[in-house]
């Protein structure tokens, strides 16, 4: 992963840099608000850690500048107070997490861990069920054909896939795949795809239910 | 004299009448369901010189008799639908018509090439007033029909263009490229199958 670190005080930043480094990470570091929203503006990272109290511009003030230009990477937020009015504060302006100074490397080292098992592990790039594979990076359906689907069949048959024989409901599918900006009607049709789709590589697994009851995906 | 000899003649007339047979059946199924089975199609004669390529590709002697008995495709028709279904209602209508009997058959599309060609292939014999190789009269002749959509069709015509340019400099990479477009093209034709099928049964 590679990780943005902004933080004034030269002795913190030096051990949060080394022992970020130390377990594989590849780490920038700045001293303020400024600097971190010129990095964040030319280059690509999968965390950024912001101290709060910087100076010339917040740590907060700069993810409020990041997010504006629509960045959505992962920002945890390193505050010294602990009070509760400053997480909120942090969380609401846009953060992913917060930690109250002083903590520990071993618990910011762990929280690293657990974001990268949720890009990685959680993810599912490749789901299988039956004779079916889909890969969802490359939309690419596999059975006795392959075929490529557009990107909302390919979250429905991914949701239907980590799902298998559970009923799901027309409503519930829908608020997971399109939220408000579809209404109900548009769940019938893309099964209607995905059965069309299901067919043409001869796949040994189908989705079984009616126009706007529920639906399961099991083996023939 | 080229491969086809005297035989080179009537394969014209042949290609004709079942092309004829073939627009009938369309005629037909527009009478009754006011809908057309077909976009377009494409009929052509083997030219002699892509035959007898062909023949030595094979491994066949290069003979009027390979030309017209091993290779099948002297006579060929390719037909181009708007839509999956259609393929298969043709096929269907091609085997009950009295004029022909089927002696092979590929689907291309339940069971797509690994390079991603979708396409159904049916091998006809017909009987036809002429004498055939075999010296009978009415003769049997053999013609290759190609049912395929248009999306199939246009992607099938480009990658036989690129499949000769032999200064391509990473051709995996390229017929990877191919292989995915023949894949989301597939999709698109399910999709429009599927749009149609949902208009009739909201009908």
């Amino acid at each position: 992963m590679k990780i943005l670190l902004a933080e004034d005080e030269p002795q913190l930043q030096h051990v949060l840099k080394k022992a970020m480094q130390s377990v594989g990470y590849q780490v920038d570091a700045v001293n303020n608000g400024k600097s971190a929203v010129k990095a964040a503006k030319e280059n690509i990272y999968d965390v950024m850690i912001f101290d709060v109290m910087m100076p010339e511009m917040t740590g907060i003030e700069a993810m409020k500048e990041i997010r504006k230009t629509g960045d959505s990477t992962h920002v945890i937020i390193l505050t010294a107070m602990s009070e509760i009015d400053d997480k909120v504060t942090g969380l609401d302006a846009g953060a992913d997490d917060y930690m109250t100074k002083p903590f520990s490397l071993k618990e910011l080292l762990a929280r690293l861990r657990s974001k990268e098992r949720r890009e990685d592990d959680y993810n599912h790039k490749l789901v299988e069920y039956g004779s079916v594979k889909l890969d969802t990076d490359q939309q690419e359906l596999v059975s006795h054909n392959s075929i490529r689907l557009p990107s909302k069949e390919t979250e429905l048959m991914k949701l239907f896939m980590l799902n298998a024989d559970k009923q799901l409901s027309t409503h519930e599918i829908r608020q997971k795949i399109w939220g408000d900006e579809e209404n109900d009607e548009i769940v019938w049709i893309y099964i209607s795809y995905l059965r069309g789709k299901l067919a043409a590589i001869n796949a040994d697994i189908q989705i079984v239910g009616k126009k706007d009851g529920e639906f399961c995906l099991t083996k023939k | 004299m080229n491969i086809y000899e005297k035989y080179g003649d009537v394969l014209p007339e042949i290609l004709n009448e079942v092309t004829d047979y073939l627009k009938q059946i369309n005629e037909t199924y527009k009478e009754k369901h006011h809908d057309k089975l077909y976009e377009h199609l494409i009929a052509r004669v083997k030219t002699p010189e892509s035959m007898e390529e062909k023949c030595q590709r094979k491994g066949y002697a290069v003979t009027t008799k390979s030309a017209l008995k091993e290779c099948k495709d002297a006579i060929g028709i390719r037909v181009v639908c708007g839509f999956i279904d259609d393929i298969y209602t043709f096929v269907d209508l091609i085997k009950q018509a009295s004029w022909s009997e089927i002696v092979n058959e590929k689907d291309y599309i339940k069971n797509a090439k690994p390079n991603g060609y979708r396409s159904y292939h049916l091998i006809l014999k017909v009987k036809v007033p002429f004498e055939d190789i075999d010296g009978n009269n009415p003769g049997q002749y053999f013609v290759e029909i190609q049912l395929r959509t248009i999306a199939m069709d246009s992607w099938a015509s480009l990658e036989h263009r690129m499949k000769y340019k032999h200064d391509i400099k990473n051709p995996e990479q390229i017929t990877k490229e191919l292989k995915r477009t023949a894949d989301e093209l597939a999709s698109c034709d399910i999709s429009m199958q599927t749009i149609r099928n949902l208009i009739e049964e909201n009908r």
